[in-house]
Formats: C-alpha cells, structure tokens, sequence
C-alpha cells in the first residue's frame, strides 16, 4: 500500500485520495437528488467518506459584488473563525457558506451521520471537486469546532478521529482572517488541496465577478456540461482565453500586491493605487500539492507562498501559447484522476519548505537543490516567482524572530509583575489599603515605584498588541497557552493601576468614561485571548473583572448626579458580579477593606438596599481584618 | 536560520501599476480629450472631467502638440522666491529647511492660465478617489494641478490621496522641489510618471552627459518602459541615471502627434506581458535577493538582455549602483523618525521626576526650590531625566515645525497632551537653572523655543476656558500649575521686592517695581479662581512663601502706600490660602 508523506508527520494512502476523487466527481452528477454523498466501507478501520457536489452558477459563486464575500457571524457554528485580539470576524464565500448552512446543516440526515461515525470511532474524511471542496472545507471546519476544539491535547499524528479534507481543484474560500484562523487552531494541517498547474477554478475568485461577467457564463456551462459527461463538452477558444486572460490579470494585481508587501516595500504609491482597485480578499490555507503535469507532486503550506504559485505556476511563457494554455486551464479541471494515477506510481514528491534554499536562477544544477529547482521549472518559476517564494519564507521568518524577542521580555515581566504582586500589595495592606486605592492615593515611594513598572510593562505589551495589529507574530501566538495565562495574570494585576491612574487624573472629564474611551488596547486583547481559550467553559465578554474598579467609579459618579433609583439596575448587576468574582478568586478580596474605594461606596448606598443586596454578607464579614 | 535578506520590490509594484488598470482608465480619458474638435481660439490648456465608477478622472492637454526643440527651447526655472507674491498657490511647499525651491517656467505658466478655473475642477472631486492626468506638457499641468491639491484636500486618509499619472511628461522643477515633494512619502506616492525608453520629451532638460548633476530633479515614481516589460523606481539619483541610459532613439518616435498612439500601444503591450514569464537568466549563482530584483527590473527596460552571458562593466556598474541607491533609499524610508515608540520611555521619565516632586512636596520646600537650591544625590538623577526629556521633545518640536502646515498640525495634536504635561512638569526646572545663575528676565531672554512652541500650539487647540468644575477645584493638589513660567514671575517679583528695599535703586526702578508687584498680585489671583496653579507654591519654604513675607515687609513699611490692601495680600495675611488645596477656595 503507497502512501503519500506530507510531512509533519501526515501520511495518506494513495489509494484513498484516489477514491476520495472519484467520489468527489461522482458527487456533481448526483447533486440534483441529494447535496452530499457517504460512503462507508466494511473495514472498520477504512474512513468514512462525505463528498460533497459542486456548483456551476454565477450566483452559487458571487453573491454580491465584487468578490462574493461575507463576514462570517456565526458564533454558534464557527465560534473561532475569527481574529481575536484585533476582534474581526473572519470573511467567507457568501454563497459557498449559505450552501453548507442550508443544504448540508439544513439537511438533519447529515448531523446524524456523522455523529454516528465519531461514535463509531471511525476516521471522516470530507471530499469535494471544485467548488464541492469549499463545502468540503466548511464542513471539515464546523466538524473541528464541534468535535476537536483546541483543548484537546496536540496531537500531531492523524488520530481516527481527527478528520481529514482532501479537495481538488478547489476554488479559494476565505480570507486572510479565514487562513489565520485555521493556523492559529493547528487545524489547517487537516486540509489538502490538490491544484493542477494550470487549473483555472482555484485562481478564479481573485477576479472580481465585473471583470469576468462577460465569459462566466459560457465556461461555467462548459465546466458544468463536463461535470456530467466528460468527453463531449468544448468551449470557443476566442472566450477561453479572454477568460484566463483576465483572471490571470486581476491574479497579477492580487498577487504583486501582497509581493510587495512582502517584501517590505516602502512605496507609498503602492497605497494610492490600491485605492483605485478592488483587490480580492481571499487567501490560501492548509497543505497544497501543486501537480507539474509530468507526474510531479510540488507541497507547501506557507499561505502567502503558495498564493504567489497560484499565480506563477499557471503563468505563459509567450504570449502565443495564450489559446493553448487558456484551453488546458479549462480541462485541467477534470484531468486530476489520470494525473493522480501517474504521480502516485511515481511518488515524486518535492517539499517546497521551509522555503530555505529556492534557487533564484532556473538552471541551477548544485546537486543540494537540483531536485528543488527541477520541481520549480516543472511549475515554470521565473525568477521573480522565485524571489516571491524567499519574500513569503522570510517573511514567516520575521514572525518567528518577532516571537522570540518577545519571548525573552518574558522575564522582565515577571520581575515587574512580583514586584507588584509582593512588595506593593504588602505594602498597602501595611496601610489598608488595597493596590487600586494605594496607587489612586499615590502618597509613597512605593506607589511610584509601581507607577514605573506599570508603565515600563505597558511599553513590552503594547509592543506586543502592535505585532499583532499588523499580524506579525506567528498565526498561533494567540492560542499559546503560556501568553494566555501570563496575559490574564497581567490584566488583573495591573489594568486596576491604569484605572486608577485615569480617575486620579480625571481623565474621564476631558474624554469619556475609561470603558468607553480610555482602557488601553492591551487589556482589550488579553481579556479576549482568555474568553477564546475557554470559550467552551465561560460566555463571551465575561471575564471583564479587571474593569471592577472602572465600574465602581463610574456608578458613583453616576449615583451621585442621579442618584441611586436610576442606577439600581446596573448596581445589582455589579453586585452580582462581584459575588462571582470573589467566590472564585478572580478578584482580589483586598476590594473589601475599610478604606477602599468600593466600601466607600457601599457605605453611600440607601440602607434598605444594603439589607437585601447579595453580598451585604461579604461586606459585613470580612470587616477590617484583611 | 541564515541571516535576513532583502527584497527590492520594484518588479512587483511595476507588475501591479500595469495590472491594475490605472494606466489604461487615465490613457483613454487623455485620448477622449485629444480626440474633441479643437475651436481656432481654443484656451491653449484643455481639460475633461470623465467620472468612472472607480474613480474619477481629470485628464489636461495642451496645445500645440510640442516636440523635442519645443521643450527645450523653453528650459527656464523660475524661483520660489519670484513666486511669492504674484502666483502664492504654492508657497504652503516652502519649509523652514527647505524654503527655495524652482518650478519650469513654460509649466507654471500653463498652470496659470487656468488659474480661474481651479474652484470648478476641484468641485467635481467627491468622494470617490481621483486620478489626475495628462501627456507631455499636459502631465506637467496635471502634476502642478496635484500638488496645489495636496494642500486643500485632507491627505490623513488613503482614501482621499490623489493619483497623478503623466505620460512621457518633462520634468517639472529642481531639486528643491524633489527636496520638498519626497519628504512626505504620502504626497511623493501621488506621483507616477510614465516614460517610454524611446520618448525623448521627457529626457530634453537632462543634461545627456551628466545626468546625476542635472539642474531638473524628478519626484514621485517613475514607471519606465520598454518593450520587453517595465519597471518602477523611486531614487532620483536612479531616475535621471535609468532615463538616460534606456533612451533609444528612433524615427517613429518623433512626431509629436503620434506620441499618445505609441503610449497606449505600449501599455496595451504591457497589459498582455504581466501574464507572461519574466525571462531573466542570473549569470552568478550566488546573486542575493536584492540585486536579482534590480537585474530583473533593468532587463525589462532592455538594459541587461536576457541569456546574456557577458556582461560589459557599464551595465554592471549600472546594476551596483542603482542596487546601491534603492537600498539606501529603503534603508532611510525605514528608519524615519517614529515618536510613538519612544512616547512611553518619555513617560517613565516623567513618573520619576513626579516622584521626586512629590518627595519635596512633603519635605515642605517642593520640587522647584529643591532643584533650585541642589544638595542631595537625587537631584543628579533629576538632571538626567530633564535632559532626556528635553532632548526627546526638541527633537519632536523640531520634527512637527519642519512640516507644512497641515501636516504638522495633526501631528501637533497627537503629542500635545504629553507635550504639555512635559513642558507644566520640566520649564520650571530650567527657570531655577537660569536664576541660579543671577540671569534675568528669562521669559523674553532665557526661554528655549521648544517650551514656547509647545505653549503656543496648545493656544491654538485649546478651548475657551470656563469656570473650574467642582472635581478639578477638589483634586488641584494633583495637577500641576498651567503656566509653566509661574515660577519666573516669581524670581521677578523677588527682584522686584529687592529693588524696592534697596537704597541704591533709582526712582524710576522703584515706581516701575512697584508697578511690576501689582500686576504679579494679578497674576497670581487670577491663577487661583482658575485653580490654575498648584498648591505647592504655599508651601513654607518655597520661593513664592519667601516672596510673601519680603513683600509683606515692604507693605509693612509703607512702601507700597498707606494702609495697602489687595485681595491677594488679604488670602495671604489671614492665611485662607490654606483652604485652596482642597477646593475649599472661593474668590470674589
């Protein structure tokens, strides 16, 4: 049994991908009875397979201009897709997702099927050709969120049960939020995407549908016609090429423009400019196998190289091969199975990555890289795809470095972290005082001291909030367990400090209340880094218990020009939380000594209330003994 | 991992100009033009306002179609300085660094010319992003068009940039004016300028000879073209040298009514080849990324010929040295001045010198007099602090003032909150320092500029005052005092008190003292209803207490007039002073 390696530790039997293929294909001519397909074998150890059927319409591909896409708001379905800390929502195929939404999820048979199979303890593997393989995606992804969400311990080998999606031809899916979020999950290794070299349906969604409208129609009945009989579907050369030439040109834009990014252009015209064109959104994500044509299997997987080899693999050599070429971009897309067949008998496979040793000139022969560069000519890179190869590398390189100089901060955080967590909580409770109310007071040394260390912290994190804003960290950085953690501790820690600072400075009458206006964006992020980790345990926006003393001060600003009838609602919904919090050690009870803040506070409130509040218990108790 | 290398990334933004279709949009809207039926007396510029729904476009041409000898003819500059008074649209480019700068005489008078129609042209620009555009002598009017633009329209959102495009233009001023376009990388990426290597138009006011000493300077980007492809670059000193070395004089190239047919033949070329391989062959294996970028680009302008296995030194030479000047060109763009970085260092700073005002605080002499008057180690420190910070904020007043206007402003604002905690926190360091050297008057004779610039940007933001509220009367111990020159009226009044008791002063010292103390009294109440000064100043060792008791002698003593009374002299005989650091204060 031959099986193909993609590396880190995956392998798949060749003879599954084959069969996978040729479910996927039989999937289209099925498609009128019923959206997907299952297949289960005998063997209880052979996978399960749902493949899912294409679609050939212009609104099954655009729903709404110019590139189809939406935010995806499903926090039920896809509570991860999306980035964390800047807080955006991942963009999607409109139509591609409606479709799984409606026919397959809508469909109850489906659910069904599939938790009999992780009953069963089988392996699922989901398949699809064309724009199936988006489905496919889709599905793979709403199996993940529900079945194999993050906290389950990383498992780097296949487990039967953690599925697989195998897709061919494959039109893009999501954007770059989309592609980070998979990443950032460790999900995106259960994805791989068969592409020939000049297949156009994988490049066609970074044209916008205004400047395809014309040819659409036409291939898409081709492309349909052939989906059904194979041998009896041709196409006019004359829209053939018009087709390929214009999705290859609006590929050009999409693809030089994230080039230059890589490449850390200084350019500002490259910004003008952008202005002027819609630039599509999408970008690539999981394990793509690049077919050469001559039995070659070409894998990568960084996300930003093989969007360039999207574009430069099916590039033309002279411009005469134009109708030749634009005709094999079309039957490429039917022709995986008998490309399969010779790869597989050959398993030729090149790793592209790590990217280390592209050589930039077509003939070089040094024997280290000669079968890379072999790989390379076969895809028909010229040197400036194969300088935007070492671009895509060296820019995941600058991420990795960026992680590890914030790495070694980590120690200096602590330092200024157990200073505050020692020596100045012990040294306001020497006064009564708990940290919020010591630092709002600022009378000692010591309250400077951690004046300093609050400030030389927010230096290191805002730092690290910046990288993040421009996604230059590793995709995974907000899923690591350790920063998590370290995050939350700091949040608690310290945010009480700057809240303290900003009423002290009366911040809040030049700008606005510190929740709406002023809490700094590194408290923003590391709450919701928390609330994702445990997404499964506590709601969204639930962990906000760093904001206590903002809450306080702001009800007793409010009390005091309304007085306490108006307020009463949210008085009890602090009072609420406040239980929660102290009973499970998430706030410091050091917020009930005599001289706080929120005593203070409580003391103002109208006697009739105290009796019946929930926590009038917590505050005679604790009384003045820390 | 191997060291980090580095990418020239002009190949791809030329790929990404031509594919994205700006070229050929702006080419049709100048073809429209020149295709209109011309009038016997028609205005020598012509104009034509196309709205897209992209975009729109404003494409210029002028009249007559000029050749080679035209332009040539009429290489005359005319000076900034010539500027100033008769044509003042672009007197807004003149900085402090950089204020003389030289425009193409025959351009600018084009320009001119439809001086009156300008109001209407900008109107038609809405919302959507604008293209402005022209060919020969009509993409130099477009380009002094764009830039008498960048000073009406709000350049701090990408959306709302301009887009100039001029095909095989001459250029359009010296190197002043490249000076004063390339500093603001926002208004140079409004430039695009496309010349094909067989338009002599755009080469007539080099010298071919010395390209690099050429009185004309280019700005924005070039997008050079041949027929193997294209290529972008941003270097000044690289444009003159590439656009010299790629000419290639031909026959069909030198009808001046032909041009604007061979521009869109070739961009139409161009459109076919970013589909197409590119085809340079690296001679040496080992070449590093960058000079690959630089090779492929000068083997699209048919510099380098593919296949090519000997190279003759010129070419390398020319592949060296425009690898060298794009690199440095990188290397400067990313090394610009970013104050953000340093802000929160600044404010470390800063919590370190309010610790060590609030130590004195509680000794009973504040911070000021201590500073004054040095005697422990951690006024050392405090001196290094200052020094950091007032580098800091010099270099960031320096910074803000070398921007025009508009520019400036909003940089302005963004600091001006910790700029004026600075200045409130550190002048009255630097006013100890001066009147510990016997100096005087330091308002109008010591005070640095950065302090004044700093005072007078915030005049210009701030609101009209209003009465103090109720939480700024009650936390006033915290703030500090707003006139960051209170403490040299104080030194001053001090002086004035000296004068007066003095026996050697004249008579007119002594009225003008007298007058001087008054005023101070002034000064100082109206400070206290606004709670605009810090409390510490009562405090018993501080200068202004010492001011207190030797004018209370001179009052004592009759000096000021029989039976002297003042507001102020009352606060402070009957000590209700004491009541202003907790709010409790009000004044009449």
């Amino acid at each position: 049994m031959a099986s193909l390696n993609l590396e880190e530790n995956i392998e798949i039997d060749t003879e599954l991908i084959k069969k996978a293929y040729s479910l996927a294909v039989k999937a289209h001519s099925k498609s009128s009875e019923k959206a997907y397909n299952v297949e289960g074998s005998r063997r209880s150890s052979d996978p399960i397979i749902f493949s899912f059927s294409g679609c050939w319409s212009e609104n099954g591909w655009y729903d709404g201009e110019p590139f189809g896409v939406t935010e995806i708001n499903l926090p039920l379905l896809f509570p991860s897709l999306r980035s964390i800390g800047v807080n955006e929502n991942a963009l999607v195929n409109k139509a591609f997702l409606q479709r799984f939404v409606d026919k397959i999820l809508g469909n109850s048979n489906f659910d069904r099927e599939v938790q009999k199979a992780v009953k069963e303890n089988k392996q699922i593997l989901f398949t699809g050709h064309s724009s199936g393989g988006s489905i496919a995606n889709l599905a793979t992804i709403w199996f993940l969120e529900k079945y194999l969400r993050s906290d389950s311990p990383d498992n780097y080998k296949i487990s039967p049960s953690s599925p697989l999606c195998v897709t061919f031809g494959c039109p893009l899916t999501g954007n770059h939020i989309f592609s980070h979020t998979l990443r950032r999950e460790n999900w995106a290794r259960y994805f791989i995407h068969f592409v020939m070299r000049y297949d156009i349906v994988p490049r066609i969604l970074l044209a916008p549908i205004s400047s395809i409208k014309l040819e659409f129609q036409k291939v898409f009945e081709f492309l349909n016609a052939k989906s059904v009989n194979l041998a009896h579907a041709s196409i006019d050369t004359f829209d053939a090429s018009n087709f390929y030439m214009k999705v290859m040109k609006n590929a050009s834009s999409v693809v030089s423009h994230a080039a230059c990014n890589l490449m850390g252009n200084t350019n500002l015209l490259l910004e003008t400019v952008s202005n002027f064109i819609p630039l599509s959104p999408y970008k690539p994500f999981g394990t793509y196998v690049f077919c050469t044509g001559n039995g070659k299997l070409v894998i990568l997987r960084n996300p930003d190289a093989v969007l360039q080899l999207l574009f430069y693999s099916s590039q033309l050599c002279t411009e005469e091969e134009c109708a030749d070429i634009a005709q094999r971009s079309l039957q490429q897309h039917f022709g995986y199975e008998n490309e399969l067949q010779d790869s597989f008998q050959m398993l030729n496979e090149v790793y592209l990555e790590p990217l280390e040793q592209i050589p930039l000139s077509s003939d070089s022969t040094s024997s280290d890289i000669a079968t890379i560069n072999s790989a390379l000519n076969d895809l028909g890179l010229s040197t400036r795809a194969r300088l935007c190869l070492c671009a895509a590398r060296e820019l995941e390189k600058r991420k990795i470095g960026n992680k590890e100089s914030i790495d070694l901060k980590k120690p200096d955080i602590e330092r200024a972290m157990k200073f505050l967590e020692e020596d100045y909580q012990l040294n306001g409770r020497h006064r009564g005082l708990g940290c919020y109310d010591a630092f709002k007071l600022h009378e000692t040394p010591k309250d400077f001291e951690a004046n300093v260390k609050r400030l030389e912290l927010a230096g290191i994190w805002d730092e690290i909030i910046e990288m993040l804003k421009r996604y230059e960290l590793p995709d995974t950085f907000e899923g690591l367990i350790d920063w998590v953690l370290l995050g939350t501790r700091y949040r608690r820690l310290v945010e009480p400090l700057d809240i303290a600072n900003y009423y002290r400075h009366l911040k809040n009458e030049d700008t606005k209340a510190y929740m709406i206006r002023g809490r700094p964006k590194r408290y923003r992020f590391t709450q919701r880094w928390r609330e994702h980790a445990d997404r499964n345990k506590i709601p969204a926006e639930s962990s906000g218990e760093s904001c206590f003393w903002a809450e306080v001060e702001e009800l007793r600003i409010k009390i005091s020009s309304q007085g306490f009838e108006p307020i009463k609602k949210e008085v009890l919904q602090l009072e609420d939380q406040v239980l929660d919090w102290i009973n499970n050690n998430k706030l410091d009870r050091d917020v009930l000594l005599e001289k706080s803040t929120f005593k203070k506070w409580w003391e103002d409130l109208p006697r009739e209330h105290k009796l019946t509040s929930c926590i009038k218990d917590l505050m005679v108790v604790v009384g003045r003994s820390p | 991992m191997g060291p980090s290398q580095t990418f020239s990334s002009g190949p791809e933004l030329a790929s990404f100009l031509v594919s994205s279709g700006v070229l050929t949009q702006s080419l049709a809207t100048v073809h429209d033009l020149q295709g209109e039926i011309i009038n016997q007396n028609e205005h020598p510029v012509r104009h034509k306002v196309s709205q897209q729904p992209n975009c729109t476009i404003i494409a210029f041409s002028t009249l007559p179609a000029c050749g080679k000898d035209y332009i040539q003819q009429r290489g005359d500059l005319v000076s900034s300085s010539t500027l100033k008074k008769s044509f003042p649209l672009f007197n807004f480019l003149s900085t402090k660094t950089n204020p003389d700068f030289s425009i193409n005489k025959a351009a600018l008078e084009l320009f001119a010319s439809i001086r009156d129609r300008l109001p209407t042209l900008k109107s038609q620009i809405d919302s959507k992003p604008v293209i402005i555009t022209g060919n020969s002598l009509g993409g130099s009017v477009a380009s002094l068009f764009t830039l008498w633009l960048l000073e009406k329209i709000n350049l701090s959102s990408t959306k709302t940039r301009p887009l100039c495009i001029t095909f095989g233009s001459p250029l359009v001023g010296d190197d002043g004016l490249q000076e004063a376009i390339s500093k603001y990388p926002t208004w140079n990426s409004c430039f695009l300028h496309v010349v094909s290597n067989q338009d002599p138009i755009p080469r007539v006011l080099i010298s071919p000879h010395n390209p690099i000493d050429s009185i004309y300077k280019p700005f924005g980007t070039f997008l050079l073209h041949s027929e193997l492809g294209c290529a972008c670059f941003e270097d000044s000193q690289s444009i003159l040298d590439l656009l010299t070395a790629t000419y290639s004089e031909g026959p069909e190239n030198q009808n001046p009514n032909q041009v604007l047919e061979f521009y869109e033949a070739l961009v139409q070329h161009l459109n076919h080849k970013v589909i197409c391989k590119d085809a340079t062959q690296l001679v040496k294996r080992n070449t590093k990324s960058f000079e690959a970028g630089i090779i492929t680009q000068l083997e699209a302008i048919g510099l380098v010929r593919p296949q090519q296995q000997q190279r003759n030194n010129g070419i390398d030479n020319l592949i060296t040295r425009t690898e060298r000047q794009e690199k440095k060109l990188v290397i400067l763009k990313r090394h610009v001045f970013d104050p953000s970085k340093k802000l929160n260092d600044m404010k470390i700073n800063m919590a370190y010198l309010e610790w060590y005002k609030k130590r004195f605080k509680d000794k009973g002499i504040g911070y000021y007099d201590s500073y004054k008057n040095p005697s422990n180690l951690s006024d050392l420190n405090v001196v290094r602090y200052k020094k950091i910070l007032t580098c800091y904020w010099e270099e960031m007043v320096d910074e803000a003032e070398k921007k025009p206007q508009k520019e400036g402003a909003s940089f302005r604002t963004r600091w001006l909150f910790a700029g004026t905690n600075y200045r409130r926190m550190c002048e009255p360091l630097d006013i100890a320092e001066y009147y510990n050297k016997g100096l005087k008057d330091y308002i109008n004779q010591g005070r640095p500029k950065h302090y004044k610039q700093l005072e007078q940007w915030l005049k210009e933001t701030e609101k009209p005052a209003s009465n103090p509220s109720q939480s700024k009367k009650q936390n006033v111990a915290y703030s500090l005092t707003e006139d960051s020159c209170f403490w040299a009226h104080v030194e001053e009044a001090r002086i004035s008190c000296e004068l007066l008791s003095s026996r050697e002063s004249s008579i007119g010292e002594k009225e003008s003292s007298k007058h001087n103390l008054v005023e101070f009294e002034n000064y100082v109440l109206s400070l206290m209803k606004n709670y605009a000064v810090s409390p510490e100043i009562f405090l018993p060792r501080s200068s202004f207490m010492l001011w207190w008791k030797e004018y209370e002698e001179i009052i004592r003593k009759g000096i000021m007039g029989a039976a002297y009374y003042s507001t102020l002299t009352d606060l402070m005989k009957s000590r209700s002073y004491q009541n202003y650091a907790t709010g409790g204060l009000e004044i009449p």
